[in-house]
């Protein structure tokens, strides 16, 4: 049989390609970019309530979250700890479980207290940290193990059976929310000495109480009721109706694309993020654990967009340079043809 | 347009040239910015080398990833297509080329006479379908994830977590793969391929002792027209 192309063929066979192509990658979208579901949950701190529980050692929101929690921290064997070839340290908050005062393995949440100078007066803040659950968390978009999953309820979770505890969640998220212990997960099975880091640790949303129609343990603890939980809708209406209320502000509508905490505050949130960077600067504190508040920080995934559009026109540019290359070699075949 | 040139024989055109040396390109820029996703280039020092602290930078080499994956899937799909249109099948594999490759290697060992080869031997061939079908799970998988990505889309966890594995599999088996390819060059008998990917000219001698059924459909044609 030859192998000779007539013009006709090439452009059954093309038509056929390209209808073939455009069918695939118009319908592969439908099939993978299903509407998202917005069963999603959420929660309101509003600052204006919050007092730390200052008469108390811990707040009741930290106290609760380590009860209710106690039992997925990590339970570390320290004989194993090894540091991270070639480097010579290694992460363990193992013989510091107690620390209350910042985010750990063993710390899921924390009261912030700042001073900060607004309307010509002098203010303590309170500031409730834990993990925003972001809409689009930028930690399950990069984690190079597919460890972290955003749940449809809202709840961002990482699995401590799948995480090697690179951290890398932890470097691209805007606010260092997840902590690392060594010394357990996946990579003690493999080669521990030489690859992965741990098991990374955050605040859950309480995913398992969710599930069965239940509030974070967070949220009931509060003896203040300044965190208030719902849906995601009722809960940014929420916020933004006791914002004017007060006329204060709203934190985690916008921020890294928008999550599923809203802070209300009196004190403008850029005035708050100055004073923990202050704090932060003044007791030489920079190491993951106690996060800052940057207003309208922007989704590191989001600028990607744009790339995302360019690697789904390639698909049909390739083809259609294809077509262009093939036609091109099939006018000049027959031109030849023709001369001789 | 027709080339010739005495005594060699014309083996790549300019188009086959071009992917080849664009998805080497592509794919050596992913490999070095897929890496710094792992992420390793911090943990093992490799961003003190001098120039290479950029490699610590995930916002850099997830770039570096995006546009390298965007150029592969060009060339990925400007190949399968411009070859599927112009009916060029000559490096897809054929009944017995795994009994056929292991004769050649066989005759290169004992130095004993090659069986008859087409454009491309049986080796060439089988190669050519293991480098194809990784290289189509690791785009295929690489677009799952970009749609991940996307803040309005919603793929399920569980093809997310396949991707991702399939991917870093994937990876580490093409980068087996490369240096496979690499190495054959080892054998003497392989290197007068060379200049075909870079000049697009193979010595005809070489053609003519290993190539003998292509040279023959090559000498067919010529007398034919």
């Amino acid at each position: 049989m030859s192998n000779r192309l007539t013009r006709r063929e090439f452009i059954k066979n093309s038509s056929g390609a390209v209808v073939l192509g455009t069918v695939l990658l118009t319908g592969a979208d439908k099939v993978f970019a299903q509407t998202k579901p917005s069963t999603d949950k959420g929660t309101v701190i509003d600052l204006t309530q919050c007092d730390g529980c200052s008469a108390k050692d811990t707040p009741a929101c930290v106290l609760a979250c380590r009860t209710k929690n106690q039992d997925k921290f990590p339970k570390v064997d320290s004989d194993h700890l090894k540091p991270y070839w070639p480097q010579k340290t290694y992460e363990d908050w193992s013989d510091k479980q107690d620390i209350s005062n910042r985010l750990t393995p063993y710390n899921w949440t924390f009261v912030d207290k700042v001073v900060v100078e607004h309307n010509g007066s002098t203010k303590e803040v309170f500031v409730p940290k834990r993990c925003m659950h972001c809409d689009n968390p930028t930690c399950a978009g990069v984690c190079p193990f597919s460890a972290i999953k955003k749940y449809e309820n809202g709840a961002v979770v990482i699995n401590d059976n799948q995480c090697m505890g690179g951290a890398k969640c932890r470097d691209v998220c805007p606010w260092d929310i997840p902590q690392r212990q060594a010394g357990v997960g996946l990579y003690m099975k493999l080669a521990p000495e030489y690859l992965g880091g741990g098991v990374m640790y955050k605040c859950d949303f309480c995913a398992d109480l969710l599930k069965v129609g239940k509030e974070p343990a967070c949220v009931n603890a509060c003896p203040k009721g300044a965190i208030s939980f719902g849906t995601k809708q009722s809960m940014r209406e929420l916020a933004y109706n006791r914002a004017k209320e007060v006329a204060g502000f709203v934190y985690g509508d916008k921020e890294n694309g928008g999550t599923s905490t809203f802070y209300v505050s009196k004190v403008p949130f850029e005035k708050i993020d100055k004073a923990i960077k202050k704090q932060k600067q003044e007791t030489n504190d920079f190491k993951p654990g106690r996060p800052t508040m940057e207003v309208n920080i922007e989704n590191k995934l989001d600028s990607f967009s744009g790339m995302a559009l360019s690697a789904a026109i390639a698909p049909i540019a390739g083809i259609a340079a294809a077509g262009f290359a093939a036609y091109n070699k099939l006018k000049g075949e027959k031109n030849n043809h023709e001369e001789e | 347009m027709k080339r010739s040139k005495h005594g060699k024989i014309y083996r790549q055109s300019l188009s086959n040239r071009l992917v080849h040396w664009g998805a080497a390109f592509s794919i050596f820029s992913l490999i070095i910015s897929g890496f710094g996703q792992m992420p390793m280039y911090k943990r093992y020092n490799i961003v003190k080398l001098p120039g290479a602290e950029w490699l610590g930078d995930y916002s850099i080499t997830l770039l570096m990833h995006y546009v390298g994956a965007v150029i592969l899937i060009f060339i990925v799909f400007y190949h399968m297509f411009v070859h599927l249109f112009q009916k060029e099948y000559d490096a897809i594999p054929k009944r017995g080329d795994v009994k056929e490759s292991w004769k050649i290697i066989k005759a290169i060992i004992t130095k004993g006479e090659e069986p008859p080869s087409e454009k491309y031997l049986a080796e060439q061939r089988l190669a050519y379908l293991a480098i194809g079908v990784t290289v189509l799970i690791l785009v295929i998988t690489g677009i799952i994830k970009v749609i991940k990505n996307i803040s309005i889309a919603f793929i399920p966890h569980s093809i997310v977590t396949i991707s991702t594995t399939l991917h870093n599999f994937a990876t580490f088996f093409l980068i087996f793969l490369i240096i496979a390819h690499l190495a054959a060059f080892l054998i003497k008998a392989n290197r007068k391929l060379l200049p075909g990917m870079i000049t697009g000219y193979v010595d005809e001698e070489y053609v003519k002792h290993r190539h003998i059924k292509w040279y023959k459909k090559l000498v067919d044609k010529k007398n034919r027209s």
